[in-house]
């Protein structure tokens, strides 16, 4: 690299510092001085001082020369040539000394300026942290110099600013980038932040906008409808002003403009939520409203009407036609118009109860007298297309692409500023960033980057002590999804590492399912799994009654903190084709669909009994979810499960468990042959056991066993039975008369609740009512107690 | 040195922008009447209010006549505006062509006034 260096005080150095001495006081003093003496002057010759008026005078000209040198020149300092010197900013030169001899001396000079604050604060680290681990080495200066510059040339900026030698400072030094990282942020954040910083500066520069001028509204007619039923989108933006910078070169808002350029009569602008078609039409909007479109578009105004409003105005297709009609003709009479209809879908509904609009807006598109843009879904324009051949061919369809990771953060990036400035608060680089990363586990409906902006409005409430940082990020979404993206807290992770006695207190044995699982949330937890899959999916097999729901139950209250974290399906009920549009189905009140409860509740442990029994289409779904860890519904929307734990289970093969456990075999030698016995009976397509982290088997539970479950049972009556402080316990005889008549080998430990219930609960009801047992007694139950059927 | 500077921005670039200052005031207040747009609408209705005409020839009298007031509505609405605009162009204009003629001469006025001061 050819390093310059550069040449302090010279001409140009000395107007900055003198520029800076006389500051925007020194020009109100200026000015203040040409007044009072100008006119003073004229006052004394009207009365005849001729000589006073032209001593006078003197002053009020040196007055004026000055306030025009500093407003026209030393205050602005444009760059001169293409030396690093010449293209040093009026605030870099105004804050230098007359020589820089290092790297050191150099930030402290910059370091107060706004711009240095603008970098550092976004980094979350301090001037004072900073200057000490600056590289001060003699060749490093020159180096600071081309580095600024080349940020400047990269950001097409005529002159060097403050911020482009502050990141250039921070970049030499491999003690600062560790500095970064340490404070959450990655090294290569400086360049973003800097390019962000050079946008802004860009905007600032470039604020002065015109609209039109007085008589632009003249050449139109008068709108009273439209202004009762629309929102003139253009005037709000021309009243509040408008930040759409970004999005007014999109492709998208050039492909809107060449279309009606083009004579198109109607525009659709087709993609999901949150990709930008309401931001396209403003930004569209801003552009006419500046006159920056072509001759033909520049300063038409944009109407956005709602198809839901005008429909609930109309009692009958008759007063809709009517009043889409008179709306148009409106908008066609005042001229310069176009219409915004952002949920043009409502117009074509197959909803019961809905106006079909369809053949009034191929009426309408059809007489081409007022451009209309439209907005909807991929899947409504399909059906629209279906719908209405006729009217899908009038319409230009402008698909929007989803924003990519540098065009989100850009989005980001200019939002935040502006929220930075209104709220009065800093959001820094790395809650950026984990906005955009932790967006898509906050709104699965969205796509980029509107799921992002909403994330950020969310957020602003949450922030602290005016700092917006990962840390608000992460916890606005556990609170308002519930979704575990913290770092793990102490108390956490204790309760991580000892899942497995936590369990054990809720179910009896099943150690080397209970660790798999425990191991498999642990992973997760930690973040050690592939975020893009589930956080664990595993196919619990076993007979009946051996603890597969309880283990998932445990799951549910333990990691999720409720045992109704949960969803359950009975896949025995999905056994048709059809069953699939079940599965998926997204209507309000579709408690059978397994995508509308993800949605609900995405931080959840999915419980699908019976699984072997569902139609295979159903079998085939499952493969996307556990390799991806999504389903998509009918209209392309994707459901993500990347943050629930899929359970299945089984009874296949249940019997050959049971057996081998008889003959005293051990279930984890014989687990992988009785996989293979699975497939080979076609219970299970191999590539669907594949998928699962892990193929659990349970084994039927001993008579020991049995008898640890009676004395969980027996905790939950008495847990029941402690707001009358009383205390039931069971001898070991009456443990076992219970076990003897609870204990069915078909159907495990299922009955033992029954037998329990029977036994002891029937008991000791009949004896609190006899008043055998009073409030406060602790009561010892034999086998002469229980009570018999 | 900063004594040359001055000098050598008030007869160069000083200069150089005073000039340039005429185009960018002349566009500003042009863009601001709106006299593009008035120019090329400034014989049509008010507001765009016009009639339509029926069959019968009265109708169609009537129709001829509404709209014709409409225009001369317009006409001389927007007469108004742009006789206004024309109006603070030249004021401005002329303002701008003194300035640009005192410049140079501004401070050379500084001894003069001194030296006049003291000799009346």
């Amino acid at each position: 690299m050819n390093e310059q260096a550069i040449n302090l005080g010279n001409a140009r150095h000395k107007k900055a510092r003198l520029g800076k001495k006389i500051g925007k006081r020194g020009f109100y003093l200026l000015v203040l001085i040409t007044i009072l003496c100008g006119s003073l002057a004229t006052y004394i010759l009207f009365i005849g001082g001729k000589n006073f008026a032209a001593l006078l005078s003197a002053p009020a000209i040196i007055g004026f020369m000055l306030a025009s040198w500093w407003k026209r020149d030393l205050s602005v300092l444009e760059p001169h040539n293409k030396s690093i010197t010449d293209r040093l900013s009026y605030d870099v030169l105004s804050n230098l000394p007359i020589s820089i001899n290092d790297n050191k001396q150099l930030f402290q000079a910059l370091s107060n300026n706004w711009q240095s604050d603008f970098i550092l604060g976004h980094l979350t680290i301090s001037d004072e942290a900073v200057l000490p681990a600056l590289d001060n080495s003699p060749e490093a200066l020159a180096k600071t110099w081309t580095v600024a510059s080349q940020i400047a040339d990269q950001n097409h900026s005529e002159s060097i600013e403050v911020g482009f030698i502050i990141a250039s400072l921070l970049m030499q030094s491999s003690a600062v980038k560790e500095m970064i990282v340490k404070s959450g942020n990655k090294a290569e954040d400086i360049q973003d932040i800097v390019n962000w910083l050079a946008r802004s500066l860009d905007t600032k520069k470039n604020n002065k906008k015109y609209y039109g001028g007085i008589g632009r509204d003249w050449a139109n007619g008068w709108t009273p409808l439209l202004n009762k039923l629309g929102q003139n989108i253009s005037l709000s933006i021309e009243k509040y002003g408008a930040n759409y910078g970004w999005l007014t070169d999109s492709e998208g808002v050039k492909a809107v403009e060449s279309a009606f350029d083009n004579n198109a009569k109607a525009v659709a602008l087709i993609g999901p939520d949150g990709i930008g078609k309401s931001s396209s039409v403003k930004a569209l909007a801003q552009k006419l409203i500046e006159g920056k479109s072509t001759p033909n578009l520049a300063y038409h105004q944009i109407i956005g009407i709602s198809a839901m409003d005008i429909t609930s105005n109309a009692q009958h297709p008759g007063e809709l036609e009517a009043l889409i009609v008179n709306l148009v003709n409106e908008a066609s009479k005042a001229g310069h118009i176009m219409l915004f209809i952002d949920d043009a879908q409502t117009f074509f509904s197959d909803q019961p109860g809905a106006i079909d609009a369809s053949q009034i807006l191929l009426k309408v598109i059809e007489s081409g007298q007022v451009p209309i843009i439209l907005a909807m879904s991929d899947s409504d324009f399909q059906r629209l297309r279906t719908k209405s051949q006729n009217l899908s061919n009038l319409i230009t369809p402008v698909k929007l692409q989803e924003l990519d990771q540098v065009g989100v953060m850009r989005v980001l990036e200019d939002i935040a500023l502006g929220t930075e400035i209104n709220k009065k608060l800093l959001i820094t680089f790395s809650a950026i960033r984990a906005i955009y990363q932790l967006s898509d586990r906050f709104d699965q409906d969205m796509a980029y980057p509107g799921k992002a902006i909403k994330l950020l409005e969310e957020s602003v409430p949450h922030a602290q002590n005016s700092m917006m940082t990962k840390e608000t990020i992460e916890q606005t979404i556990e609170q308002i999804s519930g979704v575990k993206v913290s770092k793990v807290a102490p108390e956490e992770s204790g309760a991580l590492l000892n899942m497995e006695d936590a369990i054990h207190k809720r179910m009896i044995n099943q150690s080397h399912a209970v660790s798999v699982v425990s191991n498999a949330l642990r992973r997760a937890r930690a973040g050690v799994s592939n975020p893009n899959k589930p956080m664990g999916s595993f196919l619990f097999l076993g007979p009946t009654g051996v603890g597969k729901t309880e283990l998932a139950k445990s799951i549910a209250a333990i990691y999720f903190g409720d045992e109704s974290a949960m969803i359950r399906l009975d896949m025995s009920e999905y056994q048709q084709p059809d069953d699939v549009k079940r599965l998926l189905a997204t209507g309000e009140n579709e408690s059978s669909s397994l995508l509308l409860n993800i949605r609900k509740k995405p931080y959840t442990v999915v419980l699908l009994d019976e699984i072997e029994k569902a139609h295979p289409n159903i079998l085939n779904l499952l493969l996307q979810l556990l390799d991806e860890g999504r389903l998509t519904d009918e209209s392309g929307k994707a459901a993500s499960f990347k943050d629930s734990i899929i359970i299945t289970t089984s009874n296949a093969g249940a019997q050959e468990i049971r057996e081998r456990i008889e003959k005293g075999e051990n279930i984890e030698d014989f687990a992988n042959q009785f996989t293979d016995n699975l497939i080979n009976a076609g219970s299970f397509k191999p590539e669907l056991l594949n998928r699962f982290d892990e193929i659990v088997l349970f084994r039927p539970l001993n008579p020991d066993e049995l008898k640890q479950v009676v004395g969980l049972m027996l905790e939950e009556v008495n847990k029941t039975l402690s707001n009358k402080n009383i205390k039931i316990s069971l001898t070991d005889a009456a443990i076992t008369q219970i076990v003897k008549e609870g204990n069915d080998p078909r159907l495990g430990a299922r009955p033992m609740r029954r037998a329990l219930q029977r036994a002891v609960e029937n008991s000791v009801a009949q004896k609190i009512l006899s008043g055998a047992i009073k409030e406060g007694d602790s009561v010892t139950l034999d086998v002469a107690d229980l009570a018999s059927e | 040195m900063l004594i040359s500077s001055f000098f050598i921005w008030w007869y160069g670039d000083g200069w150089k922008q005073v000039v340039k200052s005429i185009k960018i005031r002349t566009m500003s207040i042009s863009a601001s009447f709106s006299v593009n747009s008035l120019i090329r609408t400034w014989f049509a209705p008010w507001k765009r209010i016009i009639s339509y005409t029926g069959d019968g020839f009265d109708d169609k009298i009537k129709a001829s006549l509404d709209n014709l007031f409409s225009r001369a509505v317009g006409f001389v609405v927007r007469s108004i505006v742009l006789l206004a605009a024309l109006v603070t162009i030249i004021f401005v204009a002329v303002l701008s062509l003194i300035e640009i003629i005192v410049w140079p001469l501004l401070p050379a006025l500084v001894p003069v006034s001194i030296i006049l001061g003291i000799i009346l």
